[in-house]
C-alpha cells in the first residue's frame, strides 16, 4: 500500500509585511515557528542587528534573547 | 379713577405682550449649545477584503483574483470606516492543510476612510494548493479570503 502522506510543506522562508494609510498606534507581532528576534527585527528594520530594540521593548515577556515561543506577541517598537 | 386703572392695566398688558418676545429672545442660546455638542464619532467597521498581486499608493488592492502563481507576492487590502485610538488589525494566513504560513498584525490609529495592507512572499515558490487569509479586528475575525496558488 503507498504511503499517501505528503511531506508538510515548508513555510520557514516566507516573508511577510504590512502598511496602512492609518497612523500607526504602535506595532504588535505575534511569534511563528522558525522566528527568532533577528529575523522579526529582519522583517520590520531591514537589518537583523536591530534585534536588541524589539528585546529592549519586551524585556518582561523575554527571559532569553536566543529563546522566544510560537505565539508570543511583541512590541516592535518604532516601526 | 377708573379710567386712570384701566391706561395702566392697559400699558402692563402691553409691557407683557412686548416682553413676552424678550424671554424667548433669552431662551434662544440654548439651542445654540446643543448645536456646539460635537458630532457623533463614526463607529468603526471593516469595510472591503481584497486579494491581489499588488497595491497602489492608496493601499488599495490594484487588480483582485483568487489564483496566483508560485512565485507573486500576495497581498490583502482591508478597507476601514470610523475613528478609533486604537484597532489592531490582524491577517493570519494558512494552508489547505492547516498549517500556518504567516501571521501578522498592526495597530492603527484610524481617523475617517482607511486602507491596511497585508502581503507575504516565498523566495523559494509557493507550494501549489488552497490557501486562506483570515482578518481580525481586535481579536475578533472580520472576514476572510480564499484563494489558490498554481
Amino acid at each position: 500500500m503507498p504511503d499517501s502522506k505528503e511531506p508538510k510543506a515548508d513555510f520557514s522562508d516566507v516573508e511577510g509585511g504590512s502598511s496602512s494609510t492609518a497612523p500607526s498606534a504602535g506595532q504588535t507581532y505575534t511569534v511563528v515557528p522558525g522566528d527568532s528576534l533577528s529575523k522579526i527585527a529582519k522583517r520590520f528594520y531591514g537589518d537583523a542587528k536591530e534585534w536588541k530594540r524589539i528585546y529592549e521593548a519586551n524585556k518582561d515577556a523575554i527571559d532569553n534573547p536566543d529563546l522566544i515561543y510560537p505565539g508570543q506577541t511583541f512590541t516592535i517598537p518604532g516601526a | 379713577m377708573m379710567q386712570f386703572r384701566r391706561i395702566v392695566s392697559t400699558a402692563a398688558l402691553g409691557l407683557l405682550v412686548i416682553g413676552m418676545p424678550a424671554c424667548k429672545k433669552k431662551e434662544a442660546p440654548a439651542p445654540s449649545a446643543d448645536a456646539a455638542a460635537p458630532a457623533p464619532v463614526p463607529a468603526f467597521e471593516v469595510g472591503t477584503i481584497e486579494v491581489g498581486k499588488a497595491v497602489g499608493a492608496d493601499k488599495r488592492v490594484t487588480s483582485t483574483g483568487t489564483t496566483f502563481g508560485r512565485r507573486d507576492t500576495i497581498y490583502v487590502s482591508v478597507a476601514t470606516e470610523g475613528v478609533a485610538p486604537s484597532k489592531t488589525i490582524a491577517a493570519k494566513w494558512t494552508f489547505q492543510d492547516g498549517q500556518v504560513v504567516d501571521e501578522e498584525s498592526r495597530s492603527i490609529a484610524p481617523n475617517g476612510p482607511e486602507v491596511t495592507e497585508f502581503h507575504i512572499t516565498k523566495p523559494s515558490r509557493w507550494p501549489a494548493g488552497k490557501y486562506k487569509v483570515e482578518i481580525a479586528v481586535d481579536g475578533a475575525t472580520a472576514g476572510s479570503k480564499d484563494f489558490e496558488i498554481k
